[in-house]
């Protein structure tokens, strides 16, 4: 996503949240982050190697597992959008969207059933302060922080029938739904399903349910 | 241990769980734990003969850990490294019974229970957010046991008639699995965490033990750490001496963590029957391998009496059946669209008899040199039943054949170019011609990498260089013992998908799928066809336009094929059983002694048969005057065995006979 047009969407969103707002009303029609393609080889070579490579990994471990060496290749912070397959490849440093985007393409060649997810998390305004620094340092984007809160993106593993977890590729890890308050703490999910999932009750995530294409408040 | 051996029926004053419920914990098996939602990780005892043990590492990946009866494992993912660690444990607990057990892969958490006379009275989750380098807990988060899991738990306690502490330490894979690692019959060490988060279980024992009501706990958090905390120690309780360093050695003072190996040794001698909670697992064991019979058929037709050792023996018999039985598979696994044939890869053992039944059998020879070309030639290969593999195919210079090969599958990108140079210039001349996969995530020199979508790239445009005229084929080669079964089964899948790509991004259709290698022999002859056969369905199923399949069973060929006969020099006898050896044979003759175990017979001089050596306290030592030539630890000599008898290294027909070399000859 374009700066400016970042920028306006989340500016536009907050103008119309109403007098007490929701950590996620900001990002209330926000999209979720996703690589380009050039339709030519470059992105052919690019996104080819991240499926076998990340298959390789495996190493013969579960499925289900996370992608972890996705984060010992990049590191988080910054990225330029949009971005391309060929372009995310030779980059050392991708920011929470592209990681995602990741681990969204590889667990879905596994085979698994996975949702683009968006978070918001409580953090504080010391933390967020200094994101902001890097980021703008970078001349990148600051849309995704909002006072203590800051917008966040990771990947919604289907486990059986009804079961979530959620891939949080930016830290390497599976984010702990048992944590309902703090810092990191998550205040709102909001996991993107298609037809038949979209009309899904609610999955599970830890003790929480979490309906689809819309955000979930988190008590 | 030692309290339920003094009360084995426990004691009122004594919140400890009896000796009859400790017997069904006692690790690995657990036997206790049936009815809970757990699976508990495959285990073998080291009783098992060495064979065995090699086997059950390579079938779990050698990612096995080596436990003690108590506490203690080590990581042992090699064989050397499993024979040092077998020792080393054995030495501090005072006894050889040890286990294997398969690795799993997941996060740790437990469960801590409190129990009075078979009554549960409460247990608690604690999940691991935070461990020491030795993975002991540094921090948790704690939570409710599921009922799912504290249903059958209070059943099991009930059954057990548990009185105490104790604590379920487990795995979660990442399919949510449970694997119970052991039980122990005591409160853990982060009791006191559990209390932070109001479950103060030692509490609710002693208020059922005596009957005064406990003061409630307050949840003051759902999660704890440790912190190192410095105190002042006090004048009249001070500080015990360091122990003395051991002279001149390297590291601390300290001895083993507490005195429980002393404890060990003592209980061992005061109360034997203790330790059979761990013993009676591999009731039977006494280490001797099982042999196939035409070994001993093979090795029984020669005069062992007239033989001069060491000597290499050739097993006709065992290398014809093995040979035939390969043959026998690949045409049972080929069909109309793909042909299966096998690879016999010569630096495996270049013995002309087993080129020759290679031959004979319907392989195609594999080669790393043109040295190796020339001897399949001789042995009476056609040029065009020939593949020419490895970084060496050039060497010796002048060598290549001007006919056409069956396959050259290109060792690096300037190997690539090399060899296009040299078909177009007319100087080499090959059916199919193809790359070599360097093995992604598993370490390997050889091949053209693919570690990058940079040198994936690279790779991409080298193969749009192969001459069009050719065949165009893909090779990858990986030792299956090394890295394990199912591991090699998973790198065959990875490369299935590396190959798709190729394909994709090339437009060259993969028409020859050389694959291998390095298989132990029972891994590759004992599995069934229907692994091998499933195989084959993928390979169509992924790249639809291979029509040969080459499997290069490396090793599993040439190992069993021969043995070395070496004679007895001396015989030394020690202190507590322990003998030493010497052969006239030695790792010269042996040099894949720290990579696998040889199963190794006795011919009985008085009565001529041949006996399996099975596990004890000899030490069979080369003739080198070397420190590490010693050709087998561990073993038992039968009785009557005197200097001048032989012994028979079986499984030696492979890289043992293929890398000997002379030493120590003069």
């Amino acid at each position: 996503m374009y700066l400016v047009e970042a920028k306006a969407l989340a500016d536009g969103e907050l103008a119309q949240a109403p007098s007490t707002p929701l950590p996620s009303d900001r990002w209330e029609s926000f999209p979720f982050s996703r690589l380009s393609h050039h339709g030519s080889a470059c992105c052919d070579l690019a996104r080819e190697w991240v499926i076998a490579a990340d298959y390789a990994q495996l190493n013969g471990g579960g499925l289900a597992s996370g992608p972890r060496w996705l984060r010992q290749k990049y590191k988080w912070g910054p990225s330029a959008w949009p971005m391309h397959w060929c372009e995310v490849v030779r980059l050392d440093t991708i920011d929470c969207g592209a990681h995602s985007a990741l681990a969204h393409e590889v667990f879905a060649a596994r085979g698994l059933t996975c949702f683009p997810g968006q978070l918001v998390q409580r953090y504080s305004t010391d933390a967020t302060d200094q994101w902001r620094g890097s980021w703008e340092a970078a001349q990148s984007s600051c849309h995704w922080l909002d006072g203590e809160h800051i917008y966040h993106e990771a990947t919604a593993l289907l486990v059986g029938e009804d079961k979530l977890q959620i891939w949080d590729g930016s830290a390497g890890t599976w984010i702990n739904p048992r944590q309902g308050r703090g810092y990191g703490s998550v205040a709102a999910v909001r996991i993107f399903a298609d037809a038949p999932l979209a009309q899904h009750p609610g999955f599970h995530w830890g003790e929480q349910r979490i309906r689809p294409n819309v955000w979930n408040q988190i008590a | 241990m030692w309290l339920a051996g003094i009360f084995p029926q426990g004691h009122p004053n004594l919140l400890a769980p009896a000796m009859g419920a400790l017997k069904r914990i006692a690790k690995p098996a657990v036997e206790a734990h049936h009815g809970l939602p757990v699976k508990v990780p495959t285990f073998v005892s080291t009783d098992l003969p060495d064979w065995d043990l090699h086997a059950f590492c390579r079938e779990h990946n050698w990612r096995v850990w080596l436990k003690g009866p108590y506490y203690d494992a080590a990581r042992t993912p090699t064989w050397d490294s499993f024979v040092a660690a077998r020792d080393a444990l054995a030495k501090v607990w005072s006894t050889d019974r040890l286990f294997l057990q398969a690795h799993v892969t997941g996060y740790e958490e437990s469960v801590m229970l409190a129990a009075y006379r078979g009554e549960l009275l409460d247990c608690v989750s604690m999940r691991k957010r935070d461990i020491t380098p030795e993975g002991k807990t540094w921090a948790g988060d704690i939570a409710p046991v599921q009922p799912e899991f504290g249903e059958p738990l209070r059943a099991m306690v009930r059954e057990l008639d548990w009185t105490g502490g104790g604590e379920l330490e487990m795995v979660r894979d990442a399919s949510g699995e449970l694997w119970l690692l052991e039980m122990n019959p005591r409160f853990p060490a982060w009791v006191h965490g559990a209390t932070i988060a109001g479950h103060n279980l030692p509490a609710l024992l002693v208020e059922a033990a005596a009957g005064v009501p406990a003061r409630k706990s307050q949840a003051q958090a759902s999660e704890f750490t440790r912190v190192v905390l410095e105190v002042p120690v006090r004048e009249d309780y001070p500080l015990p001496p360091l122990a003395e360093p051991l002279a001149g050695a390297v590291g601390h003072s300290m001895k083993h963590p507490s005195g429980l190996t002393s404890l060990a040794e003592r209980l061992h001698k005061s109360n034997p029957e203790l330790i059979e909670l761990v013993e009676d697992m591999s009731e039977g064991a006494d280490g001797a391998p099982q042999l196939p019979d035409s070994f001993l058929h093979d090795i029984g037709g020669y005069d062992l009496a007239a033989v001069q050792t060491p000597q290499f023996l050739y097993l006709d018999s065992t290398a014809g059946t093995l040979f035939e039985r390969a043959s026998q598979r690949a045409r049972r696994l080929s069909s109309n669209e793909v042909q299966v044939v096998s690879g016999y890869s010569i630096k495996t053992n270049p013995d002309e008899r087993l080129i020759r039944l290679a031959l004979d059998n319907g392989f195609l020879a594999e080669a790393i040199s043109l040295l190796e070309v020339q001897k399949a030639l001789e042995v009476g290969f056609r040029p065009d039943q020939v593949i020419l593999n490895g970084p060496g195919k050039w060497w010796p210079e002048g060598m290549m054949p001007k006919e056409r090969l069956h396959a050259v599958f290109c060792d690096s990108i300037a190997d690539l170019d090399r060899c296009v140079a040299a078909m177009a210039a007319g100087e080499m001349s090959s059916r199919h011609v193809g790359i070599r996969l360097r093995t992604p995530n598993v370490v390997s020199r050889f091949g053209i990498p693919l570690d990058s979508p940079m040198t994936f790239g690279k790779l991409v445009d080298a193969v749009a260089r192969l001459p069009e005229d050719s065949a165009f084929g893909v090779h990858f080669h990986m030792a299956s013992s090394n890295i394990g079964v199912a591991q090699w089964w998973h790198l065959f899948e990875s490369m299935l998908k590396w190959c798709e790509s190729i394909e994709r991004l090339t437009g060259r259709t993969i028409e020859i799928l050389d694959m291998g290698g390095g298989w132990f022999p029972d891994d590759w002859h004992a599995a069934d066809d229907d692994r091998f056969a499933r195989a084959v369905e993928r390979v169509k199923a992924a790249l639809p336009g291979v029509r040969q399949i080459v499997s290069e069973p490396g090793k599993a060929m040439a190992q069993p094929s021969m043995a070395v006969a070496m004679r007895i020099l001396e015989i030394q006898e020690h202190e507590d059983d322990y003998v030493e050896a010497v052969v006239d044979g030695s790792i010269a003759e042996l040099p894949m002694f720290a990579f696998q175990p040889h199963r190794i017979l006795r011919q009985c001089a008085d009565t001529g048969a041949l006996q399996p050596l099975g596990r004890g306290k000899t030490h069979l030592m080369g003739r080198l005057c070397m420190e590490h030539d010693i050709v087998a630890s561990n073993v038992a000599l039968p009785d009557g065995t005197r200097a001048g008898d032989v012994l028979i290294f079986c499984d030696a027909g492979g890289y043992d006979r293929s890398m000997s070399y002379v030493f120590g000859r003069g």
